[in-house]
């Protein structure tokens, strides 16, 4: 991105080539702007459209029923509900995806033998599917057979095996430790990109004028991350508040709604409880509640690019 | 500590224990699966299998419909790649060298799509794809995949194709190239390694899908793998844990195949805040 970008703003003031042909550029992203219309823009406004009908979903028979489906929800405890879990989820996961995050990339910067397998080991829980990832966690925490209990009374860590996912807090525990270990390899490769890029010359000055390893990581290391940091947290909070498949397939929601966060809550309202309208609705709130990261992110993502 | 043999020793012992205590679970992953399923359930579990056991690759491969997902599962993905990747070169050259009115606007909105979730999408989709009498196929799913690929194809494509020396496609056009002739001459072998990553993480994306596989397929002829897989060892009464482990090994396989190909194209895909979560 950074590289990119910068490179096409050098050249932007003597672009020659982009002030002819407008036309064939158009032809161009026709494709696009057609896909665009059809499978995004018209499923979004109609999303709008379809939270103004309580809609049954086994027939698709609606009735126009305005704002109530808005109403009801912002009077709902399901609801509230629903947004405090997923502000908790994205909260706890995003801060253990990042402390992790940095602490691997600081690691796999050093000079370790195999160091390409070791990253490579790291990074592949991003790249496997959530389905994988999520069976094999649910293998780990099971509760008779699984070894995190057999590793942890092994360990004298506890007595008794514990149910990691049909009680709570252990389920909200679950959830966010499993989402940072799926995540978390995003912020490595993003820092790592940016360690690579910090000058030695820092280091050998501050080692000179007497500063141990925690003093380099403070003064040096961490001001040159800032900005990377900002662009992947603020990424980070828009996937992780939207994330559906971890949750869903790990705990359901459960126990009954202790981690249903507000994607479930569409997916449940649409197919379970066969209300599209009031399911529509939730999306709608969902979105215009990560509209401000967006925004965010239009400004200074797109700003730190250039 | 590097001047010292030993306190070096001991980094990198430290070092690849922490990577191994966090990669554990993908280990731990292949050595269920190698166990036979009578060692599964003993208490405590051993670390490493007493025997080794190809059983249940054997009989998710010919007693299940474990193929079919797998082969639905890549006719979506590669199809889902083709026509993303396609569309999107095409767009992508149009947004960094040509000038016409609203392409900020349209950059906006690609980035804006980008990050929109897909459950605002899901249920006009579903309504959609089911007016169009299509729900229930792979096509269905192709065409929900384009509203998480695409987006995601264009941007990182656009950052990629920006890079591209101008100078390169003047000099053509100067020895009489004309626009498209020097997109097809230099700028797509120029911009080539992007085409590359960009297919590969579009694969993967659509390769490790649910939502929309759960959602819109109804139907087990055509269930992908990541829904399949589930509705056919996962039962509220009982769950097939080695055949899980299993094929959650031969699910990774082709992403792995694609991850080791990749490994230096990667940093600068992820620098792109590439791959989506």
């Amino acid at each position: 991105m950074t590289h990119a970008e910068a490179a096409a703003r050098e050249t932007a003031p003597r672009l020659k080539l982009s002030t002819k042909d407008g036309l064939l550029g158009a032809l161009l992203i026709a494709p696009t702007v057609l896909i665009f219309c059809a499978v995004i823009v018209y499923p979004l406004v109609s999303a709008i459209y379809l939270s103004l009908f309580s809609i049954y979903t086994p027939t698709l028979k609606g009735s126009w029923v305005g704002l109530d489906n808005y109403a009801a929800l912002l009077a709902s405890g399901e609801f509230w509900n629903a947004f405090w879990v997923n502000v908790v989820w994205t909260v706890g996961t995003l801060v253990l995806q990042v402390v992790l995050g940095v602490a691997l990339a600081l690691l796999l910067h050093q000079n370790i033998v195999f160091r390409s397998l070791a990253r490579s080991l790291i990074l592949f829980p991003y790249f496997m599917s959530t389905v994988v990832a999520v069976l094999v966690w649910r293998w780990v925490f099971n509760d008779l057979y699984g070894i995190l209990n057999h590793a942890m009374m092994w360990m004298g860590l506890m007595s008794m095996p514990l149910d990691w996912i049909g009680s709570m807090p252990n389920a909200m525990i679950s959830v966010i430790l499993v989402g940072a270990w799926k995540y978390f390899p995003f912020v490595v490769i993003s820092v790592l990109a940016r360690l690579q890029t910090i000058p030695d010359h820092l280091y050998e000055a501050a080692t000179m004028d007497g500063a141990g390893w925690w003093g380099r990581f403070t003064d040096i290391t961490l001001p040159q991350l800032r900005e990377v940091l900002f662009i992947v947290i603020l990424l980070r909070a828009i996937w992780d508040f939207k994330e559906f498949d971890l949750i869903y397939l790990l705990t359901g929601g459960g126990p009954v709604t202790a981690t249903q966060t507000l994607p479930l809550l569409v997916y449940k309202q649409a197919f379970a409880l066969n209300e599209m309208g009031g399911a529509s609705a939730v999306a709608v709130l969902m979105m215009l509640f990560m509209l401000g990261f967006m925004l965010l992110y239009f400004r200074y993502g797109r700003a730190t690019e250039s | 500590m590097r001047r010292f043999g030993l306190s070096r020793i001991l980094f990198n012992l430290l070092a690849w224990a922490i990577v191994l205590v966090v990669s554990f679970p993908l280990l731990w992953t292949i050595v269920t699966s190698l166990k036979p399923q009578t060692e599964l359930f003993l208490i405590p579990p051993s670390l490493l299998p007493g025997e080794v056991t190809f059983e249940h690759y054997r009989k998710l491969l010919l007693e299940t419909r474990f193929l079919t997902y797998f082969s639905n599962s890549v006719v979506v993905s590669v199809a889902t790649t083709v026509l993303v990747v396609a569309v999107a070169v095409l767009g992508a050259h149009s947004l960094v060298r040509f000038a016409y009115p609203g392409r900020e606007r349209l950059a906006q909105l690609v980035l804006f799509t980008y990050l929109l979730p897909s459950v605002v999408l899901i249920i006009p989709l579903y309504l959609l794809l089911v007016r169009m009498g299509i729900a229930n196929t792979l096509l269905s799913l192709v065409v929900a995949y384009t509203t998480f690929a695409l987006p995601f194809a264009v941007w990182l494509l656009r950052s990629f194709m920006a890079g591209i020396p101008q100078d390169l496609e003047a000099a053509a056009m100067v020895d009489g190239a004309s626009r498209m002739g020097a997109f097809f001459d230099v700028i797509l072998p120029q911009a080539l390694p992007g085409i590359i990553s960009t297919a590969v993480f579009t694969f993967i994306l659509a390769w490790n899908e649910y939502l929309f596989a759960l959602v819109l397929v109804n139907q087990d002829s055509s269930r992908t793998l990541t829904t399949g897989v589930i509705t056919m060892l996962v039962t509220s009464f009982h769950i097939e844990w080695s055949m899980l482990m299993a094929a959650s090994v031969m699910m990774s396989v082709p992403v792995i195949v694609v991850f080791a190909f990749l490994q230096k194209h990667l940093t600068r895909g992820f620098g792109a805040g590439a791959v989506k979560g």
